[in-house]
């Protein structure tokens, strides 16, 4: 259902990583839409004639921001996949397997609330928790992984939390779905048949059979947070992709808005490649 | 079907601050008073008040209607126009459908809050502008919903057979195949609702929503997040009237599912 990735890449590999390819992008994305396309005109008018259109040939200024904020959005997205994955996927897998029962009730309406709660209003009740009840607040300044290890997590702690709550429901009730279809399966009830260990048929059969969609669906959780990465980077203020677009939007600053935009189109594009190199590896009868 | 039924008695709870806040919360939203400001919560402001007195409740309870109806609005322009150009391809097929669906592929690019983000950014904040916006990100989704949705129809015998009994072709496919096909896209509306929601809200947080001092939720949050460590409770209640309409339409997007055979 989703667009062929192929597409996309031939798109991006048809404008090799000039800036041109993010206002290719852009030119497809405001074509919808008449005086959204006027205004995209004007603006790229104004980029190859005006002041702005100097920066752009400033390259290594702008591909220097975006280099240092996509380093600290792929730490923040990265820790939050993993975070979610740890927790999202044993609850899944748990519900499946006792599905119809009290606790598979339980997770899905655990889960039902976290996909409704909005991921900054989580972020600002946990940052009130941490304050009131522990009396804790994440540092001011951002440190680097490589500056300061402690200092670094403390940043990322609360912003990680309230991202990977969504999706970790979203992944459970994704999982649950999975496990709960294949468990229905004949290969599953002739293994039970045979005498095989619940524990050999839930995690040797089943779960290997759920993989496939999963990693599509990991794919698709990441490019989900680094949607969510922007509303979250501006709440605790830390120097990433998305406030990087946010503030060039506001300040009106196009060079660095292109250059961020066409990153993230392109990290949303790779990982969709990825997902589908995954595939061959995780499905030999996919192989070629 | 408990989960239908809850989501009824909330949706018609969600109805009763739709229809008439001011039976609710007599209070006026947008009424000064800045000698009460950021009182905490109490028996005459259950919510507290915020920054410039004003009560917060009343605020959140007339910003359903803003809020949800924005949030509505959009979604039904994105499905009239998202959704009827998906049929239209997904039953003509041709360049049309080839070239609607490159455009659709290339808004599915952006990840659905940054494409939020940089419209709303570009135009400005206000509540036709975010209404665009949202439409805009929600297109490619109800266009290959309807796509394929129409595509199925369209191969089934009873398009044939009102073919062969000679009815023109706009005709079929108004007639006969869009009924068949609706049921999916209010469905779709129902599901991408919570989400839309979010994005809303997340618009009006980042300060691209609608204008002060109109009590929207996501704008509630905005003015919210500047004294969150002395008045939280500026942030809360928004928040969790943000969650539980959200919680009210996936409910009822799953009684509906069911009810569909889906």
């Amino acid at each position: 259902m989703r667009a062929v990735p192929g597409d996309i890449v031939g798109q991006m590999l048809g404008q090799t990583g000039s800036d041109r390819s993010a206002e290719a992008a852009l030119r497809g994305f405001f074509g919808l839409d008449r005086p959204l396309w006027r205004q995209f005109l004007d603006w790229l008018w104004a980029t190859l004639h005006g002041d702005l259109g100097r920066s752009w040939y400033r390259g290594s200024a702008v591909a220097g921001m975006v280099w240092d904020a996509f380093l600290v959005t792929a730490e923040l997205a990265l820790a939050t996949l993993l975070l979610a994955t740890l927790i999202g996927v044993p609850l899944g897998v748990l519900a499946g397997i006792v599905r119809g029962s009290r606790l598979d009730a339980a997770i899905q309406g655990v889960n039902l609330v976290g996909l409704s709660a909005p991921v900054f209003w989580l972020g600002l009740m946990l940052l009130v928790g941490a304050s009131q009840l522990l009396d804790w607040s994440p540092p001011f300044a951002w440190s680097g992984p490589t500056e300061d290890f402690g200092e670094n997590l403390a940043n990322l702690v609360l912003p990680v939390v309230s991202l990977a709550m969504l999706q970790a429901a979203a992944y459970s009730q994704f999982v649950r779905g999975l496990m709960v279809e294949q468990l229905g399966r004949d290969y599953i009830r002739a293994a039970r048949a045979k005498g095989m260990p619940p524990f050999d048929i839930y995690f040797r059969h089943a779960l290997a059979n759920v993989m496939i969609p999963l990693v599509t669906f990991m794919g698709l959780i990441l490019v989900q947070i680094l949607g969510g990465v922007v509303v979250i980077e501006s709440l605790f203020s830390l120097p990433g992709l998305g406030r990087l677009i946010l503030t060039g939007i506001q300040g009106r600053d196009y060079p660095v808005v292109q250059g961020a935009l066409f990153f993230v189109v392109v990290i949303a594009t790779t990982v969709n490649l990825g997902v589908d190199l995954l595939y061959g590896l995780l499905d030999p009868r996919l192989k070629p | 079907m408990t989960a239908w039924r809850l989501g009824l008695l909330l949706a018609a709870c969600f109805a009763v601050l739709l229809l008439a806040p001011g039976l609710v919360a007599p209070q006026s939203p947008l009424a000064l008073n800045p000698a009460m400001a950021l009182q905490p919560p109490s028996t005459a402001h259950w919510f507290g008040t915020d920054d410039v007195g004003r009560d917060v409740f009343s605020r959140v309870v007339h910003g359903t209607r803003i809020t949800l109806g924005l949030v509505t609005l959009s979604l039904l322009l994105s499905v009239l126009v998202g959704g009827g150009l998906g049929v239209v391809a997904g039953f003509a097929g041709g360049w049309f459908d080839l070239v609607v669906g490159r455009l659709a592929d290339m808004v599915q690019t952006f990840p659905p809050i940054i494409a939020g983000v940089m419209i709303t950014g570009i135009l400005g904040p206000g509540a036709a502008n975010l209404v665009l916006a949202l439409a805009v990100i929600h297109l490619p989704n109800f266009f290959r919903i309807g796509r394929s949705a129409a595509l199925a129809e369209a191969q089934l015998t009873y398009v044939e057979a009102a073919r062969a009994a000679g009815f023109a072709e706009p005709s079929v496919l108004l007639r006969q195949v869009l009924p068949n096909v609706l049921p999916v896209l209010v469905l779709n509306f129902v599901i991408l609702f919570p989400l839309a929601l979010q994005i809303e809200a997340a618009l009006g947080f980042l300060g691209l929503g609608v204008v002060p001092p109109a009590p929207d939720w996501g704008a509630i949050l905005e003015q919210g997040k500047n004294f969150i460590l002395v008045a939280w409770w500026l942030s809360l209640w928004p928040g969790v009237f943000v969650l539980l309409s959200a919680l009210t339409m996936s409910l009822l997007g799953r009684g509906l599912a069911e009810k569909l055979g889906r």
